[in-house]
């Protein structure tokens, strides 16, 4: 992992937060905030691959549970999980797809960041994460959140930009030609 | 579709940092001390850098709460004008309350309210997750005098208590948290219950400690207990009494209470720096 690419990831993790605590908590919709730390795991997953994603989601989650009133560690396991997965899953999808995919995938990564952060709550007997609003949650802030998929997509372009990755995916011409 | 050969790496550092945050969440609920000071630190390195954000996104914020919320803050508006009409005129059929209540808290021997040192504080802040609505965030921490556990009062009475308090900022837990225990004693008959939280926009309730015999009356106003391990003085208005259902099976009162202490629209709020004599806070 480059020096550059170190800065680049602080930077943008930090801008995040601090966008995340001072405005996005402030400018809800239907009383829910956009998850954009999740956002950021997720983008870091497809662009970064398997290890970055989970390096990234972890420290991004990290960083939210300084601020949190949940055990600390609870959001760096959630999104830790969910950018390893997305890391994966864009290992296993052609290089070139559509951004709709794309974003349709960030999206189903937010939720389902989302249910296994409340999940692994329940399982440790954290108490509030699930209530009545549960479903709103789910529905407003995964919507909420997929409004600013594709710069969360830019920023972590930006920060794998000429990185050492190479991942395994397969361009779609390709795979039709076979 | 070939699935492509992943190395053992990823894997392996998937498992560390599954690891390390399962480490991280035991330690914690442990209450871990360098955790919270972890907590604090970041919370003061950040905090120079969130004013300053705020400054440049809190017409933002403003703009955005006036936008989405305008129809309710004029519904708001018409009902803040009927309740000051409504008050005008109880005003003058209840300034002799005033010496009335003053009379019952001397019968019940409750601690003087205006001896408490108190501190104003700002809100800083609302909760930052969207699972935990429950949580403010107040401008004034431990440099001030503030310890964890306090009790937080608006206009009205008890809102709620200080928890997890940094240098310069706290986080207040809201009494609307249904996992907040508060020690409460009905005015009129001095029973004493345990009351909690009903979620946003519910009443809270009392479902434990007012037997089926009470002579409980709706409109009566519940205050602080001000038992021995209770964290909050005695005598805080806490709530009024709505409605009371009988419980047949546990031979209880449960109430429902509307809180007294605004909660909502909120720019300031009192802190009152008391600490109960034993050190061992329970939840009450």
């Amino acid at each position: 992992m480059s020096f550059l690419r170190t800065v680049k990831e602080v930077l943008v993790l930090i801008v995040l937060l601090i966008l995340q605590l001072e405005l996005f908590a402030s400018i809800r919709l239907f009383g829910v905030m956009p998850e954009i730390m999740l956002g950021a795991a997720v983008a870091a997953g497809w662009h970064g691959g398997p290890t970055d994603g989970a390096v990234i989601g972890f420290l991004s989650g990290f960083l939210v549970d300084l601020y949190l009133a949940s055990p600390m560690g609870l959001s760096a396991l959630t999104y830790a999980l969910i950018g390893y997965l997305i890391g994966m899953i864009s290992e296993l999808i052609a290089e070139d797809v559509e951004r709709i995919v794309r974003t349709v995938i960030s999206l189903v990564g937010i939720v389902l960041g989302l249910v296994t952060f409340v999940l692994f709550g329940e399982l440790i007997a954290e108490p509030n994460l699930y209530n009545k609003n549960f479903g709103k949650i789910l529905v407003v802030g995964g919507l909420y959140t997929g409004l600013f998929i594709p710069v969360l997509h830019f920023l972590m372009e930006w920060v794998f930009h000429q990185s050492s990755y190479r991942n395994n995916q397969i361009p779609m011409n390709r795979m039709q030609r076979n | 579709m070939a699935v492509p050969q992943r190395s053992g790496g990823s894997r392996f550092t998937l498992a560390i940092l599954l690891l390390i945050s399962v480490t991280l969440i035991s330690l914690d609920a442990r209450g871990y001390e360098p955790l919270a000071n972890l907590r604090k630190a970041a919370t003061a390195v950040i905090e120079p850098f969130r004013n300053i954000a705020g400054t440049v996104f809190d017409p933002i914020a403003d703009a955005w709460e006036s936008l989405s919320e305008g129809d309710a803050l004029e519904k708001e508006n018409a009902l803040l004008r009927e309740q000051l009409s409504e008050l005008l005129e109880y005003r003058v059929t209840t300034e002799g309350a005033v010496e009335e209540l003053a009379a019952l808290r001397t019968q019940l021997d409750l601690e003087n309210l205006g001896g408490q040192e108190t501190i104003v504080a700002e809100i800083t802040g609302r909760s930052v997750s969207n699972f935990d609505p429950y949580i403010i965030e107040i401008g004034k921490g431990t440099q001030s005098g503030i310890r964890e556990g306090m009790a937080v009062v608006s206009v009205g009475g008890l809102i709620g208590r200080i928890e997890d308090p940094g240098l310069r900022s706290s986080r207040v837990r809201l009494i609307t948290d249904p996992n907040l225990n508060i020690g409460v004693l009905d005015v009129g008959t001095k029973e004493i219950g345990i009351l909690s939280g009903g979620g946003v926009g519910q009443p809270l309730k009392v479902s434990d400690g007012i037997p089926v015999s009470a002579q409980i009356e709706i409109g009566s106003i519940m205050v602080t207990s001000g038992s021995e391990r209770s964290p909050y003085p005695g005598g805080f208005a806490v709530g009024t009494i709505l409605e009371i259902v009988v419980d047949e099976i546990n031979l209880e009162k449960e109430l429902l209470i509307a809180p007294t202490g605004q909660l909502e629209n909120l720019e300031f709020v009192t802190v009152i720096l008391y600490q109960p004599p034993s050190s061992d806070l329970g939840r009450d």
